[in-house]
């Protein structure tokens, strides 16, 4: 027996198993064609009207891929014609659900279905008041971490239906569940760029509770008021200039420029000194490309994690070489909490462009909007 | 060798201590289930519905998956103790975990790099274990290529630890260019998972252990011929090269396939031998080999058990806790019988 | 004299033995011939660093031969597969055993490894053996010992017992009685030669001991810087052959007391 024939033998063994664990076919989705599709800005998902059922298409990811999810959204006794073409059928409307992000609790408290929720992963982030009141009455159960949700409590809730964010982490304790029949959604909110775009998933939301009208209003009005507080700003001809983010450990980091966060300044008729970055995420940059960019900038948008300029300097004194430091220009939203740490623009802003829209208006153009009071940001102090 | 009854009754005691820790094992978690329910959901009349799913669709799996992670990891640390004739060695020390974890971390803290050319592959469900697995192997490869020219097995062992560091340079690169998200992601991994195993997955995994452990049985003479060295066992008729690679290969099959699909679990390889000889006193691999696969399995249950910190929604990294448990069993009985019996 | 030509165990024809690694050969000795019959004592002498070591390496089939012919019960030493090679020739050898949490009798028992299964099962046949090398070494009440708590002369015959259990024609020994007191010295070389004269087996063993080696071999491969030359005691003594161990004149060997002196 010698080395070279038996390594061939095992590298045979080892790519033939891959291969055949790869070509693990799940069946392909029914294919669709869009129709009576009233989702204007939001792109990660599509709602179609069938004879008696509602179908969901949803563009749902991994850290670096995307694949396409159908669920059909159906009444108790409606029965489904093929529903092995779709990742999931959903009964609506839900009486119990389980959802995994902050993100998710503004949707379900604007359409009143609050009391559905029954099961959340790390509680204590969840900010507002509503839900937390349910917290301490013991209506929510604890679910542990987001990477390592607890399989048997969430079976215990036996809710009907989970809504993840990500096809990764959370994916074995959810496989597990969806095993058991509890169907997954998979809710893909956060890869919105468009303000309105993330707001517009409540009628993802909308369509499992069958409130698909009251979403929709809900919507329009925030759209309204949204469009309105951008014309507010349209012509002001100066736009001052504008940095954002902090350095973790040495690296700066930004959002980039087409990234929802950036997306305001602009609407708010601001120049973000980084607009022409491509892309979505953040930016990772050193103190001297920010220095050079930004030292002179007119204000300073969401100082990372700092909550005081203390603290900043505290970290590293270079910050104070800021004109925006100097001057007294930053603006964060870390210091508005709820009563357990949760910080509410994490929760609320996606929901809410419109407030915002208004508070960007409210620091970068002082003079519209006078009577206005920020809702997330303050200076930071 | 000359076996005793006194060691085949040993066996069948382990056997009836894994079931019976089995048991406790499914009883408990964070949900309190009474124990009635387990005979009925075996009976398949079970009296809550949830209660049912959760016994047969995640305690049960996760039984089945810690019995065979506790008692391949134990075999391979046996077969690699043996073969390097080093109380210190351990499944990995051929960098089996140093080759996953680079899979793993390429995989997951390396997607922006490699999304475009592999999406389609990084999506299917098994990723991360075809990158543990294919991690394990090529550093395997490479472990075992650097030391063909090597006589000395203590260098092998140390080549072994270096392409450890290397593979833990590279991954320190890879978290050092990630983000929260992406690293929270990694080190989850790293804590060990035996939960939510998919039926399928554990199939293979016992596919795995089932080869490892006749590899390993048919090497026993072997292994039992090489407690003298490899002068004596050459001199008994002991083809060694032929031997030492149906050795590693059952290895690598073993921990390999385990750590794929559970995470590196620390421990359990390196210590499980070192305690069943405390109470097994022979040093014949043909009782061994059993005696450590049960003691492994039985050890992997109680620390499972321990780690779902029963009666509370929480639960705690496997890895931490076989660690935890393990290493001042060690000591202790070092300690108590002042030498190492190896 | 027996009318029957006793067999030969092992005949060396102008072999030359040394370390031979891709470019570079070093030849340890060259041009060795000799021939060892069934049931002879034979010792092998010579200085620090002579190549006793490598003879014995290459003998044993742990080295390879550079040249030559070295046969084994007349066949070619490198025609054999380890499992035959094992049953015609065992080692008792200098290294520190690797585990000692061996009792004597699983020691023992391991010499029957080129006889039994794949289980490594014993048969009755073998239990007897073993126990028959347990008697003949003297062991047979420290049998359930581990191998920890022996000295280090129980623990060299346990380790010639296992020799003993392998059941070979031949059995080569490094240095078996270095590190041993006087006493123990001479009950090993006794056994040795006792194995030799009850159980007709061939043992070749090296030694630093020359005094005693003249003592009890029956034949002598004496390795000097020239050649290896292969005789019996009293020939060499006769011919002076012990003279030419040694570099310089600080030793002599006196042929009348048969004993090296220092000068």
């Amino acid at each position: 027996m010698n080395f070279g024939s038996v390594f061939k033998c095992i590298a045979t063994a080892f790519i033939s198993s891959m291969v055949l664990i790869c070509c693990d076919q799940t069946t392909t989705p029914a294919k669709l064609t869009p129709e009576n599709s009233e989702i204007k800005y939001a792109t990660g998902f599509t709602i179609t009207q069938r004879e008696n059922h509602s179908v969901i298409s949803i563009t749902a990811s991994s850290s670096s891929s995307k694949k396409e999810l159908t669920y059909a959204l159906a009444g108790k006794d409606i029965v489904v014609e093929n529903p092995e073409g779709y990742h999931a059928v959903i009964r609506t409307p839900l009486e119990k659900i389980v959802v995994t992000s902050t993100t998710h609790i503004p949707s379900l408290e604007a359409l009143g279905v609050e009391n559905s929720l029954v099961g959340f992963p790390n509680l204590n982030y969840i900010s507002s008041k509503k839900t937390r009141s349910n917290i301490s009455k013991g209506n929510i159960k604890e679910l542990g971490s987001n990477q390592d949700i607890n399989t048997e409590v969430l079976l215990e809730l036996s809710p009907d239906a989970v809504v993840g964010f990500t096809l990764d982490g959370s994916n074995k304790s959810l496989k597990t569940i969806e095993k058991t029949g509890i169907p997954v959604l998979i809710n893909a909110d956060w890869r919105e760029t468009h303000p309105l775009g993330k707001a517009e998933w409540i009628k993802f939301f909308g369509a499992l509770y069958n409130k698909t009208k009251q979403a929709d209003s809900i919507f329009n009005t925030i759209e309204t008021s949204y469009n309105e507080a951008k014309k507010l700003v349209q012509n002001i001809k100066s736009k001052p200039t504008v940095l954002s983010g902090a350095m973790y450990k040495d690296i700066w980091y930004l959002p980039k420029g087409d990234s929802w966060a950036a997306r305001f300044i602009e609407d708010a008729n601001g120049e973000y000194l980084w607009r022409d970055s491509k892309g979505t995420g953040s930016i990772a940059l050193n103190i001297e490309s920010v220095l050079e960019k930004g030292q002179n900038a007119d204000f300073w948008i969401a100082p990372g994690q700092f909550t005081s300029r203390a603290q900043l300097l505290e970290f590293n004194k270079v910050y104070s070489a800021f004109n925006a430091y100097k001057k007294n220009k930053m603006y964060t939203f870390t210091n508005k909490k709820g009563a357990t740490g949760g910080v509410l623009y994490y929760e609320l802003a996606p929901n809410r462009p419109d407030l915002v829209l208004k508070d960007m208006i409210h620091i970068l153009h002082p003079s519209v909007l006078k009577e206005y009071q920020p809702y997330f940001f303050e200076i930071l102090k | 060798m000359i076996r005793h009854t006194k060691n085949n009754r040993l066996v069948i005691l382990l056997s009836g201590l894994l079931v019976v820790v089995a048991c406790v094992n499914i009883s408990l978690g964070s949900v309190a289930i009474p124990v009635q329910e387990i005979f009925n959901s075996i009976v398949d009349t079970p009296s809550k519905s949830s209660w049912h799913y959760i016994i047969t669709n995640y305690r049960f799996p996760k039984a089945i998956t810690a019995i065979i992670a506790g008692s391949g990891l134990a075999i391979s640390g046996l077969l690699m103790q043996t073969l390097f004739r080093n109380p210190l060695a351990g499944p990995f020390v051929l960098g089996l975990s140093s080759g996953a974890s680079l899979g793993v971390a390429i995989l997951i803290l390396g997607a922006g790099v490699i999304s475009g050319i592999f999406s389609t592959f990084l999506l299917n469900p098994w990723s991360l274990v075809i990158a543990s697995a294919l991690g394990s192997f090529l550093v395997l490869l490479a472990v075992l290529a650097a030391t063909l020219k090597v006589k000395d097995t203590m260098a092998i062992l140390i080549i072994g630890l270096m392409f450890g560091s290397l593979t833990g340079a590279l991954v320190a690169v890879l978290s050092y260019f990630s983000n929260a998200e992406q690293l929270q992601q990694y080190i989850f991994w790293s804590f060990g998972s035996l939960g939510n195993q998919t039926w399928q997955g554990i199939s293979i995994l016992s596919l795995c252990f089932v080869i490892g452990l006749v590899l390993s049985i048919f090497s026993a003479k072997s292994l039992n011929a090489l407690l003298l060295g490899e002068s004596y066992a050459k001199s008994m008729g002991l083809k060694i090269k032929k031997n030492m690679l149906v050795i590693i290969i059952a290895t690598s099959i073993l921990a390999g396939g385990i750590t794929a699909f559970v995470g590196p679990i620390a421990f359990i390889g390196l210590a499980v031998p070192h305690l069943t000889r405390q109470f097994v006193k022979t040093s014949n691999h043909f009782v061994l080999i059993p005696a450590v696969a049960l003691s492994g399995a039985i050890l992997m249950l109680v620390c499972d058990t321990i780690a779902q910190l029963p009666g509370t929604v929480y639960t705690l990294p496997i890895n931490a806790i076989t660690s935890v448990v393990g290493a001042p069993v060690v000591i202790w009985l070092l300690v108590r019988k002042r030498k190492l019996i190896f | 004299m027996a009318g029957m030509a006793k067999h030969s165990i092992i005949r060396c024809q102008d072999l030359s033995i040394g370390y031979q690694n891709k470019k570079k050969v070093a030849v340890i000795a060259s041009g060795i011939d000799f021939s060892i019959t069934q049931g002879t004592l034979v010792s092998l002498v010579g200085s620090n660093g002579i190549g006793k070591s490598t003879l014995l390496k290459s003998l044993t089939a742990m080295l390879p031969t550079l040249s030559g012919s070295l046969q084994v019960d007349g066949i070619e030493i490198i025609d054999y597969s380890p499992l035959a090679l094992a049953t015609k020739l065992s080692v008792v050898l200098t290294q520190t055993p690797a585990s000692k949490s061996l009792t004597v009798l699983e020691l023992v028992s391991l010499g029957r490894q080129p006889h039994t299964n794949w289980m490594g099962s014993l048969s009755q046949n073998d239990k007897e053996i073993i126990y028959q090398a347990l008697e003949d070494t003297d062991l047979a009440d420290l049998k359930n010992k581990n191998c920890f708590e022996l000295s280090d002369g129980q623990l060299q015959r346990v380790y010639i017992a296992r020799a003993l259990a392998q059941d070979t024609p031949l059995i080569v020994l490094d240095e078996p009685t270095t590190h041993l007191d006087l006493y123990h010295r001479a009950s090993i070389v006794t056994l040795l030669k006792r194995l030799t004269q009850e159980k007709n087996k061939t043992i070749l063993f090296s030694t630093h001991e020359i005094d005693l080696a003249i003592d009890i071999s029956d034949k002598m491969l004496v390795m000097t810087p020239q050649k290896i030359i292969f005789d019996s005691p009293q020939n060499l003594i006769e011919q002076g052959t012990f003279n030419l161990l040694f570099p310089n004149d600080l030793v002599v060997f006196d042929k009348k007391t048969g004993r090296f002196s220092v000068t």
